[in-house]
């Protein structure tokens, strides 16, 4: 029997809930908050099996859990996913903030003295990101540059934590080194339809995950694009890429002694985006979709060491968050 | 005159550096224009 906890019930934290209500082999889950009738409401909008459990700071975990999906800002993730790793049970959080990306894995050598596993940056970027740079990766034979871009927040928490990330100093990783452009400038980036063309601006968020993944590369850079909340847009003038998500993962090498590139991306509202690949991996941490989960131990990683790129692709498609590759046609 | 000459003459050395490039060169032009199409098929490109 398979019990999964879902903490912090935003936009992204009641998205994971439903995705992780629909899995076959997940039998039990509980969506939590520090007031229970912010529980109930989500648990009675979820219709069918929710059910709902107060969780403040010092009250234990509902017993019988097998992993925890966490959903809750930034600061207050490390805190969680350390009484949840000191508990035994499996975490998975969407946090992006960096600190918070760093403090989770920090907890790598207590969770695998503990047995558990802390997956971190199971949300768009990082997250889907981090996944299709993967996957990219493994159709060149050497990489040199990998620049990943988002577009788009999924609720008001996720605005401010954008909109932080754009004012924090930017690092690229170049040369082998992460290294802090002064004149860093917002870039034209194109992503699928109806977002299409967006600036976005140079950012740390999830770089080191990046380079964790693939040091090899001479170059990564992550961008982030947070659309103008206007108070008053007249009739006719609603941007429609505003109320979207998308991620854009470009990767450039060689294949052979040619040179190529790979280009990657996804359309979703950010929220379901984010929820869909956070449910699913809460659901591999529960053992539901062993299909979808990479041979691993114990430890805290981010996303693309705990699933199987193509497997978790294939399963999220199927939720109906679709991948894309751009093909291209060179023009002189 | 012979100012005349070293012009042809360099000229004759960038058309001949860039017949060269242009014939072993292999880097291709990125790519500008064309369209998504999503990820299908068991390996999913």
């Amino acid at each position: 029997m398979s019990t999964v906890l879902v903490v912090g019930l935003g936009e992204v934290g009641v998205r994971a809930a439903r995705q992780l209500i629909d899995t076959p082999g997940i039998d039990r889950v509980i969506v939590a908050a520090r007031r229970l009738e912010h529980a109930r409401e989500v648990a009675g909008a979820l219709t069918d099996g929710a059910e709902p459990c107060r969780l403040g700071r010092d009250d234990p975990f509902p017993a019988g859990v097998d992993a925890i999906v966490s959903a809750v800002p930034g600061n207050a993730d490390p805190e969680l996913a350390r009484r949840a790793v000191a508990a035994g049970i499996s975490y998975a959080s969407c946090g992006d903030r960096d600190a918070t990306l760093r403090a989770l894995l920090a907890l790598d050598a207590d969770a695998r003295s503990h047995g558990t596993r802390v997956v971190v940056g199971c949300g768009l970027a990082p997250g889907l990101s981090d996944v299709l740079a993967q996957h990219a990766v493994g159709a060149i034979d050497a990489v040199d540059e990998l620049h990943v871009a988002r577009w788009g927040v999924a609720g008001p928490e996720s605005a401010s934590e954008a909109r932080r990330a754009q004012r924090e100093p930017a690092r690229e990783w170049r040369d082998g080194a992460l290294v802090h452009d002064k004149h860093r400038h917002a870039q034209l980036i194109w992503f699928p339809d109806p977002v299409g063309a967006r600036e976005c601006e140079l950012v740390d968020t999830g770089v080191e995950l990046l380079v964790a993944a693939h040091p090899g590369a001479g170059r990564i850079t992550s961008r982030l694009g947070v659309p103008i909340v206007r108070r008053f847009t007249p009739p006719g003038r609603r941007d429609p890429g505003d109320a979207w998500g998308a991620v854009r993962v470009e990767v450039w090498g060689w294949r052979g002694t040619a040179r190529a590139s790979v280009v990657y991306g996804v359309i979703e509202r950010t929220a379901v985006a984010a929820g869909t690949v956070l449910g699913v991996t809460g659901a591999v941490l529960a053992g539901a979709l062993p299909t979808v989960a990479a041979p691993v131990t114990p430890g805290a990683a981010g996303l693309r060491a705990a699933v199987d790129p193509v497997a978790l692709l294939a399963e999220l498609a199927r939720r109906g968050v679709k991948a894309a590759a751009f093909e291209g046609v060179a023009v002189a | 005159m012979k100012a005349f000459q070293r012009g042809m003459l360099v000229a004759a050395i960038a058309v001949l550096v860039s017949v060269v490039v242009r014939v072993r060169g292999k880097g291709r032009v990125p790519p500008t224009s064309g369209g998504w199409r999503e990820l299908q098929g068991p390996d999913f490109r």
